[in-house]
């Protein structure tokens, strides 16, 4: 037996098949228990990619910034994007090799599904040099196919567009639409090429294949949303943004000329005292979808600018 | 802004679709197969070989189903000259879409064909048994007339005048030999869930067989009611034999048991290292054993203790080994053809075929005839080795 089979693929595989005894014979649930037992030993790796990528996307404007400046000189600029990465601790390489390390066992996770399922006799008499000793892998096998609707071992339609579906959020939440409209017809090839990839694998594929990827990606999506929100996958408004700006200055006037008995707030004269920043597109938490306030008692109380107070009474 | 950011996105996604592919083209050369292959053993009847091919091998990414014809091939055994091919397709696509599904998909068949009453019957992977006749290879019936049973992964035997074989759907079915009507009582279902993988042994009018929910099932052949079941600690997918009113049987549990054939009480079981995968063999009052685990395990038929010690092969042992007169034939899956004489119980190496040996084998006047991986059926002198001829049949 080959090192990869012996250290990686044999605990998976026999992993797998003492997870479908613990979980009630349920080969479904084995896969989706393992998947995330996977995907929970890579979170450090997978937390470092996610960071790493968050960091380069932090750089951007430095980075634009330096390709303007250098244009002309292209090794300077390679200098100073290099001293920019070092002085802000990025590694370039930080985004590809987690994913680099993640990807053998993802293959050795695929692979371990694909034996266990033997749904032909070739590959029930090739798993047998893959089985522990265990009384309880032997007694376990062969597992049953079927889960929910499906059957693991044949293709199935609905699964294939829930991985497209899900690959296709995930690789959304990691993007942030570029400004030139010629990076935005390749952005969105890029956006679409892996989800329909993956959704044409899965109808040809057994669908217990599909529930690993299914699982995958929902946990990374998971993660990305714990780490960079939502990120490009709330969609950005600036034609809004501008309209509500106006809305909200209207407001400001409407509240500066009422009379005196009017309301008891202070108006910040800019976004920025109160605390809205529109940042770029895409980024965490800077549009929390609520708009501007319905009522203006909900505009937190400042005091007024110079020190002075309207009283109630005039 | 983004122009950098997406390049960098570029660069993850190429890196990602080609380590898929990468991944998925090494795995396709990893042994694991989507679409069975099949090849049975040969059964022997008046001085014709009869046999189903092994399919060529898939490749790609899971949607190329396997190439060749799907067919059942008569071999005149004296001079390895083809008497006939009849071809087993089946109309429905395999699924899968995207143009990808051929029109006909070649049918896999795993279990040995049975002759009797001038004709050969052969189950398939499509779900469908067939009646052919055997001198012209014309089609005398094929069951079920309209649409497919799960796939039939055992061989079908005939006797009193019925069909027999079980099914992936979990059920044993009995058919008129004649016109492939269903009988009465018959099917058998041992339940939804379950599968049967096992080719039936028949010994006067009782029909044994194993199964996935780890019973070994004894049935009235005349009517399909339950005599008894006997329970294991792991699913049966070899076939039974039946030796002096014993029935011995390998389990996935790693046992091999024997069953008393009239009370389905255990008279022994004997523990090994891997799966019992194919039939036993009896000479003697002694019972040969081949095992995954890469040996030949010599019993005594009556307690079940160990004649000699285990003989190992050196590779695992999944085809059914033969009787040529007082001589064990086992083949490994290596290639290599081990000939155990039953006096003395030692082995001695035959021949090297130099491919995968995982079907059956089959003897008639000293000769031992052999269907490899490699799509070969080579024919040896059963006391030389020597190769006596070889056939391509693809």
């Amino acid at each position: 037996m080959n090192p990869w089979d012996l250290i990686i693929l044999q605990p998976m595989l026999n992993s797998l098949i003492v997870l479908c005894n613990v979980l009630f014979n349920n080969f479904g649930l084995a896969i989706i228990a393992l998947t995330i037992i996977v995907n929970g030993l890579m979170l450090l790796l997978t937390l470092k990619q996610i960071r790493a990528s968050k960091a380069m996307q932090a750089l951007q404007p430095k980075l634009t910034e330096l390709q303007k400046k250098y244009a002309k000189d292209k090794e300077k600029l390679g200098k100073e994007q290099m001293r920019l990465y070092k002085e802000s601790g990025v590694s370039p390489a930080g985004c590809l090799l987690p994913l680099v390390v993640q990807m053998p066992i993802w293959f050795a996770l695929y692979q371990s599904i694909m034996r266990v399922m033997a749904v032909i006799p070739e590959n029930l008499l090739g798993l047998s040099q893959y089985l522990y000793s265990w009384p309880v892998v032997y007694s376990t096998l062969p597992l049953q196919n079927k889960f929910l609707w499906l059957n693991l071992a044949t293709g199935d339609t609905f699964l294939a567009i829930l991985v497209g579906g899900t690959m296709w959020v995930q690789q959304k939440m990691v993007m942030t639409p570029p400004a030139d409209p010629r990076q935005q017809t390749q952005s969105t090839m890029m956006l679409w090429m892996m989800p329909l990839m993956f959704a044409f694998l899965t109808m040809t594929f057994p669908s217990g294949l599909a529930l690993f990827w299914v699982t995958s990606n929902i946990f990374r999506i998971g993660i990305q949303y714990f780490v960079t929100g939502w990120g490009g996958l709330v969609k950005p408004a600036p034609k809004k943004q501008v309209a509500r700006d106006k809305k909200y200055k209207q407001r400001i006037a409407q509240v500066e000329q009422a009379p005196s008995g009017g309301a008891d707030i202070v108006v910040p004269s800019s976004t920025q005292e109160e605390g809205l920043d529109y940042g770029d597109s895409g980024s965490k938490r800077q549009d929390r979808g609520g708009g501007y306030p319905k009522s203006p008692r909900a505009i937190r109380r400042q005091p007024r600018r110079g020190g002075g107070h309207r009283s109630k009474g005039g | 802004m983004g122009i950098r950011n997406n390049a960098v996105l570029a660069g993850k996604a190429c890196l990602l679709v080609i380590f898929v592919l990468v991944g998925l083209a090494v795995l396709g050369c990893a042994g694991i197969r989507s679409a069975p292959e099949g090849g049975s053993g040969g059964t022997i009847a008046d001085g014709t070989l009869f046999l189903s091919p092994a399919l060529k091998p898939a490749g790609g990414f899971g949607c190329a189903a396997p190439s060749g014809a799907g067919k059942l091939v008569a071999v005149n055994m004296s001079d390895g000259s083809r008497l006939w091919e009849v071809s087993l397709e089946t109309a429905k696509p395999a699924g899968g879409g995207f143009g990808c599904a051929p029109a006909s998909t070649p049918v896999a068949v795993y279990g040995n064909p049975a002759v009797a009453g001038g004709l050969v019957y052969v189950g398939g992977y499509n779900g469908k048994i067939y009646a052919i006749n055997s001198s012209s290879g014309a089609l005398r019936w094929v069951y079920p007339r309209e649409g497919n049973l799960q796939p039939i992964i055992g061989g079908p035997v005939v006797a009193l005048g019925k069909v027999y074989f079980g099914c992936s759907d979990g059920k044993v079915y009995a058919l008129d030999a004649a016109t492939g009507d269903t009988q009465p009582g018959f099917p058998f279902s041992t339940g939804d869930k379950n599968k049967i993988w096992s080719t039936p042994a028949i010994d006067g009018d009782t029909l044994y067989i194993g199964s996935f929910d780890k019973k070994l099932y004894a049935l009235n052949a005349n009517d399909g009611s339950k005599k008894w079941e006997f329970k294991t600690e792991g699913a049966i997918i070899s076939t039974p034999l039946v030796y002096n009113g014993t029935v011995y049987v390998g389990s996935f549990d790693r046992h091999l048991y024997a069953v008393g054939a009239s009370d389905g009480k255990v008279r022994w079981q004997f523990s090994a290292e891997k799966w019992f995968w194919g039939r036993p063999v009896a000479y003697n009052n002694t019972i040969y054993a081949g095992c995954l685990d890469h040996k030949v395990y010599v019993l005594d038929a009556e307690s079940g203790s160990e004649v000699v010690d285990a003989i190992d092969l050196g590779s695992p042992i999944s085809s059914s080994p033969v009787v040529a007169g007082n001589v064990i034939i086992i083949a490994s899956e290596e290639g290599v053809v081990y000939a155990l004489d039953a006096g003395s119980n030692q082995p001695g190496l035959l021949a090297d075929v130099g491919e995968a040996i995982y079907a059956p084998l089959c003897t008639s006047d000293g000769v031992i005839y052999i269907y490899s991986q490699g799509q070969n059926l080579h024919a040896l002198n059963a006391t030389s080795g020597a190769k006596l001829w070889s056939l391509t049949i693809k």
